[in-house]
């Protein structure tokens, strides 16, 4: 009776621990944070700091872009949350638009994070209802970004001047 | 061997070197998977020691056991055969020359090992000596060559020298020193995991064996 139970026990260690080793080799966790915070999620125990989230938000509205990523590093310091990883991207692209040329750098972070956001999005669709944003859709932040980065004839239209950042 | 070991201790202490072996620290950190032509070594050590004895597959496969019996000795097999794979990743440079050599040495040195078809004694001791060998060379000497900040001038000079000389194909990106320690752990694991696997009589004894007791019969019949 004993040794069936050793066996079995055996082997559904075994099986978890392999799960666990493949989702740290699929997953690349950085810190400590991103792999409780990934075990959490996968099995829908994930949740974010609100009271940073807020500061966070509160800083974006103000144009606080490094203040307001710091809160929301802070309110996910997985990088598990879609939305968190939303806005992030979004402080990346306000910050780096420029009405002459955009930041480079700040416009690849924000690319990385919109990319995070996609991939942790439910079937990679995420859509933020924010009136304060004209963009809503990591889709079209994604984009938006990408376009920024992009080096074509129309860098040197004149006309650039006059648009306005979303 | 106990149903505890074979079901918990080896898959577990397995597990753990594949995945200490596959950690590269630095910035970032991040888990490689084994090269394929670590793959291949792996195949061939798993080979040494099932033919020195080290390892009876007999005694983790075998139509007489149970399934979930079966199933923990697959389980102890598949693992014992990554847990190899990552080592040998681990022990062989990134890039360049020294990967083509490393890689040279560690197939000459485990054909070399087969050929000679040790007893389980003597293939454990050619293991350790093949890893502490391929530890020193990496993680000592290939670590002291690619640092840029150690010795002094006239090293410096020469370095430069001789990586020019080989088109810059021996210098390796720099070891974190937290690297060759994590290394010298997961292959200590790794020794005592293949220490306690099950054993059995070489194939060299049995073939040993099996001619006396042949001549035997023969004298008998005569």
């Amino acid at each position: 009776m004993r040794e069936p139970l050793i066996r079995s026990g055996g082997l559904l260690a075994s099986l978890i621990y392999a799960a666990f080793i493949g989702w740290l080799y699929v997953h690349q966790p950085q810190t400590f944070a991103q792999v409780t915070g990934g075990i959490a999620s996968t099995v829908g125990a994930y949740h974010i700091d609100q009271p940073s989230f807020a500061d966070g938000l509160q800083f974006f509205r103000r144009d606080q872009f490094v203040e307001s990523r710091a809160a929301f590093a802070r309110a996910d310091p997985a990088e598990h949350d879609a939305k968190t990883q939303f806005y992030i991207a979004y402080s990346y692209y306000r910050q780096g638009w420029g009405r002459l040329y955009n930041s480079d750098a700040l416009f690849t972070s924000g690319l990385a994070a919109v990319n995070k956001a996609i991939a942790v999005a439910p079937s990679g669709r995420l859509v933020v209802d924010d009136p304060d944003l004209q963009m809503h859709t990591a889709d079209e932040l994604k984009a938006e970004l990408e376009r920024g980065l992009q080096r074509d004839i129309s860098d040197f239209n004149p006309l650039r001047v006059f648009r306005k950042r979303k | 061997m106990s149903p505890l070991r074979e079901a918990f201790v080896l898959p577990l202490l397995f597990m753990t070197v594949a995945l200490l072996a596959g950690l590269q620290i630095g910035s970032p950190i991040f888990f490689s998977p084994p090269s394929p032509f670590a793959l291949v070594l792996a195949c061939l050590l798993v080979g040494v020691l099932v033919r020195s004895g080290t390892l009876a597959p007999e005694r983790l496969l075998h139509g007489r056991r149970t399934v979930l019996a079966n199933s923990n000795g697959a389980i102890v097999l598949a693992t014992l055969f990554a847990a190899s794979a990552q080592v040998l990743t681990m022990l062989t440079p990134s890039s360049g020359l020294p990967l083509l050599l490393f890689d040279a040495f560690l197939l000459v040195l485990l054909i070399n090992t087969a050929v000679t078809g040790p007893d389980r004694g003597p293939a454990l001791r050619s293991l350790l000596v093949i890893l502490g060998s391929a530890f020193l060379l990496k993680f000592v000497v290939l670590a002291a060559l690619s640092n840029p900040e150690g010795g002094g001038r006239l090293r410096r000079v020469l370095l430069a020298l001789f990586d020019a000389a080989t088109l810059g194909t021996i210098s390796q990106d720099q070891i974190p020193p937290a690297s060759a320690y994590l290394a010298f752990a997961t292959i200590a694991l790794y020794i005592i995991a293949v220490a306690a696997l099950p054993a059995g009589a070489s194939w060299h004894a049995e073939r040993s064996t099996r001619a006396l007791a042949e001549r035997e019969m023969t004298k008998i019949a005569e």
